[in-house]
This record gives structure tokens, C-alpha cells and sequence, in this order.
């Protein structure tokens, strides 16, 4: 699986770093980086999706790769 | 299939003051609720209402609001608007609300709460409305957008009317018309001169200026950050103020563990949600839950319905500090979830640490709600004794 990122529509509200903090940060500007993209194995997946589905404002897909 | 249909009025006096036994029994009906006497498509249950606030194609923003007037006066905001148009429009009003553009007033904001809380405790007894979940947002808001004087005192009862003319045209909208048309009248003719420097607002205009955003546009954001900031804030730490009253327990846990703040503000917001419905139009026949909601129709989402929906959370109806509902739906969701979350979060979290940190118990009084079209908000709430901590 894979995580995409909405660019634009990302406001760092920073919730998906608290949900998946192995796969992504906001870095010193507040910006969201997505360090791990492509994501297997079940911890992980399960992270993903959690981001996912804090996003606020609907800028994160978990995509098949 | 036609969804089950209820003759609840949405908009009753008492329904508006205590929806939560209306809310269950129209989830227990269906995720989508035909309400004639509304004229409205009721959407009640959690994954219902994401789907919907997901899925701008099929459900419109356009009349988000509940009558043709304040449908017509929103718009040209993003708030009414669809995608593309509404991608620009958002993206210039939440530039200067995003978390990364408010962190340097994490610090300032803190401080403000720490010192009005700590005020209110030294007088021993305090009313919790005045005083502190209208006191503080105000505070902030006034300084944020960079205004004083006779703006400051009307921003309460302009930012009541904002919201309350989102309703139907029954008489609380309609003697809410001439009140919200005067905070309209102000955001049409300030000028940059009239706002401090250094403010947010005067950035906005020296955006307009410097052609960052459309002429003419720097009045309406202003309009949406006063219309949007004010009510729904005030509503959610006057629910702060009764819920640690009335929960004892979960204050202590809170004041044990302060690394719970987070949380703590997430849950009193799904607990209690400050806006009780905001609304969609199907532009199409759409299936939403094995029904079929036709195309025009305006659909009311249930915000606060959602947020106690047993499909989504475990006993919904206990208030727990400990649950961490970072996906509850009082933001709404979406490309049109709240512009204004981040600031609302820093307020929030400011005044829930703080009250941790100074308060060891809260005995409350009298405390009563008035009805109300859109915001679900405390009118008065007597705290007659503080423990300070």
C-alpha cells in the first residue's frame, strides 16, 4: 500500500503524525513529510489507516501500490 | 428506497436545548431521516456523516445554510462554495489559520488563560460564561484580527447572530437578520487603517494589497473569521467549565496527567457538540445508507447525533478523558472541515491546562441553555465555589 499525500490541502494539523508517528512528521515549518510512503506489513497498514482516518481535512489516501 | 420519515421538529425550543433523546431516537430510525416539517433530510449515524462531508460532488455546499437569505449572503465565501472555486477561496482564508501559521500565539494564548483562570479562582465563586468562555475568545479573536473599541463590545452579539441566521426563517433567524447585517456592514467598509499592525487582519489587507488575494476579498475573510470564531469557541469551554463540574473524576484525571489535555478538549467536544446541524443539497439522486435521498434536497447534518453514534464510539454516552476521539465530527470533516480548528485548539487546550492546573474542584450552580438555530452553547453557568489547587 501506498500513502498520498493532498499537497495543497494539507494544513498540518498534525494529527496523522500523532496516529503514525513511525511514517510521517511535520518538520520544522510545519510541514507534513511522509517518510515511509509505501507501507506493508500489518502494524504499519494499520498505522496508515488510522492517519487516514484522523486527517481532518481529508488529505491522506492509502492507495494500493 | 424513500428514508423513514419522523415529524420531529428539528428546530423545536426543547429539542435545540437538549437534542440528545431526539438525536438517538431519529439514529435508531435510520442513518438518513426524512423530517417534513423541516423540509430537511436528517443524517444521523457517524459513517453517514463522513461519507457525506467526504464527497463535495455529490452534496453540495452551496446552501449549506437553512433559508434563501443567508444561502444568497454566503455567497462568494468558501464556506458555500464547491470545488475548484472553493480550493482557492479556502486556501486564502485558512492561510493565516493554519497550526504552522498560529505557532507563535501558542505562547501568548497560554499566558492569557493561565491569568484569567487564575483570577477567576483568587475570587473564590464566578459566572462561568461572562467571565471566561465569552471573556477569552473575544480576547483573543479582538487581538487576532487587530480591533478595539465599539467592534470589540458588539463582537459578541455579532458573532451570536452569524450563526443563528444559518437557520430556518423562524423568528430567531429573522430578529438575528438586522444584528448579523451589522457586523456585515463592518467587514464591508473596514479599511487596514482601522486594524492594528502587526495583526492578522491588517495582514490580510496588505495581502489584498499586494494582490495575493482578489480585490475586494479581505472584507469577507475577516466577515468569516468573526462569523465563524467567535459563537462555536464560546460554546466549547463554556461545555469545558460544566463537564469538569459535573465530572469530578475526570478533572482529577486530567490534573494527574497532563499529557491527557488533548484529549480531554476532543471529548467534551464529541460530548457536547457546539454546532448542533449544517447543511448539504443533494445535487443528484444519491444512495446514503440503502436510501435514496432525491436530488435538491436539502440534507441537515447531525453533528452532535454522530458524535454519540454507539456504531462508531463505545458508550457513547459517557464522558471519558480518556477516549481520545480525534476523529469526532464537531470540526465537521473534510475539504470543508473547520478552517478555524487549529486556533480553536489552542484556545481549548489553553484553558483546559489551565483549569487543571489551578483548579482541584469545581462545585457548580444554576446554569441554563437558551433554544437556538445552530450553536448549542451554556447562556449562564454559576460556579458558587472553586478548591484551588
Amino acid at each position: 500500500m501506498r500513502i498520498e499525500l493532498d499537497r495543497p490541502r494539507c494544513e498540518g494539523h498534525g494529527l496523522c503524525e500523532e496516529a503514525a508517528p513511525a511514517l510521517m512528521h511535520l518538520d520544522d515549518d510545519g510541514e507534513l513529510v511522509i517518510d515511509s510512503p509505501d507501507v506493508d506489513g500489518e502494524q504499519d497498514i494499520a498505522a496508515a489507516k488510522a492517519a487516514v482516518r484522523v486527517c481532518p481535512v481529508a488529505a491522506l489516501k492509502l492507495v494500493a501500490a | 428506497m424513500n428514508p423513514i420519515e419522523s415529524d420531529v421538529d428539528i428546530w423545536d425550543d426543547d429539542i435545540t436545548v437538549d437534542p440528545y433523546p431526539t438525536y438517538t431516537a431519529l439514529r435508531d430510525l435510520g442513518g438518513v431521516v426524512h423530517l417534513p416539517k423541516n423540509d430537511l433530510y436528517a443524517v444521523t449515524r457517524y459513517d453517514l456523516i463522513r461519507d457525506v462531508l467526504a464527497d463535495p460532488a455529490s452534496f453540495s455546499s452551496t446552501t449549506l445554510g437553512f433559508n434563501p437569505m443567508v444561502n444568497e449572503a454566503l455567497q462568494g465565501t468558501s464556506l458555500a462554495s464547491d470545488p475548484p472555486v472553493h480550493t482557492q477561496l479556502r486556501a486564502t482564508l485558512s492561510a493565516n489559520l493554519t497550526p504552522r501559521a498560529l505557532r507563535g500565539l501558542k505562547v501568548t494564548i497560554d499566558e492569557k488563560a493561565d491569568k484569567l483562570v487564575a483570577e477567576l479562582v483568587a475570587t473564590g465563586s464566578f459566572e462561568a460564561i461572562d467571565s471566561l468562555a465569552r471573556a477569552f475568545p473575544l480576547d483573543i479573536v479582538a487581538d487576532l484580527i487587530g480591533f478595539s473599541g465599539h467592534v470589540k463590545d458588539n463582537m459578541l452579539r455579532w458573532g451570536q447572530a452569524a450563526m443563528q441566521v444559518i437557520g430556518p426563517l423562524n423568528h430567531r433567524t429573522q430578529e438575528s437578520f438586522p444584528i448579523a447585517g451589522e457586523l456585515y456592514g463592518w467587514c464591508s467598509s473596514v479599511t487596514a487603517e482601522d486594524l492594528a499592525p502587526g495583526s492578522i487582519g491588517r495582514g490580510i489587507f496588505d495581502a489584498e494589497a499586494r494582490g495575493d488575494i482578489p480585490q475586494g476579498s479581505a472584507g469577507h475573510i475577516i466577515h468569516q473569521y468573526l462569523g465563524a470564531g467567535v459563537d462555536t469557541t464560546i460554546a466549547s469551554i463554556g461545555n469545558i467549565v460544566a463537564l469538569f463540574g459535573r465530572h469530578p473524576e475526570q478533572l482529577k484525571l486530567v490534573r494527574e496527567n497532563p499529557e491527557l489535555v488533548p484529549a480531554a478538549f476532543a471529548e467534551v467536544l464529541r460530548y457536547w457538540t457546539p454546532l448542533h446541524i449544517w447543511g448539504r443539497t443533494a445535487v443528484r439522486d444519491v444512495e446514503l445508507g440503502g436510501v435514496t435521498v432525491p436530488a435538491g434536497a436539502q440534507l441537515g447534518i447531525l453533528l452532535g447525533a454522530g458524535n454519540r453514534d454507539p456504531r462508531h464510539y463505545d458508550n457513547p454516552d459517557v464522558f471519558d478523558v480518556t477516549r481520545n476521539p480525534v476523529d469526532h465530527l464537531s470540526f465537521g470533516y473534510g475539504p470543508h472541515g473547520c478552517a478555524g480548528q487549529g486556533l480553536a485548539r489552542l484556545e481549548g487546550h489553553a484553558i483546559v491546562e489551565a483549569l487543571a492546573r489551578r483548579v482541584k474542584s469545581l462545585t457548580l450552580g444554576d446554569g441554563y441553555r437558551v433554544p437556538s438555530n445552530i450553536t448549542r452553547s451554556f447562556e449562564q453557568l454559576q460556579v458558587l465555589e472553586v478548591e484551588a489547587a
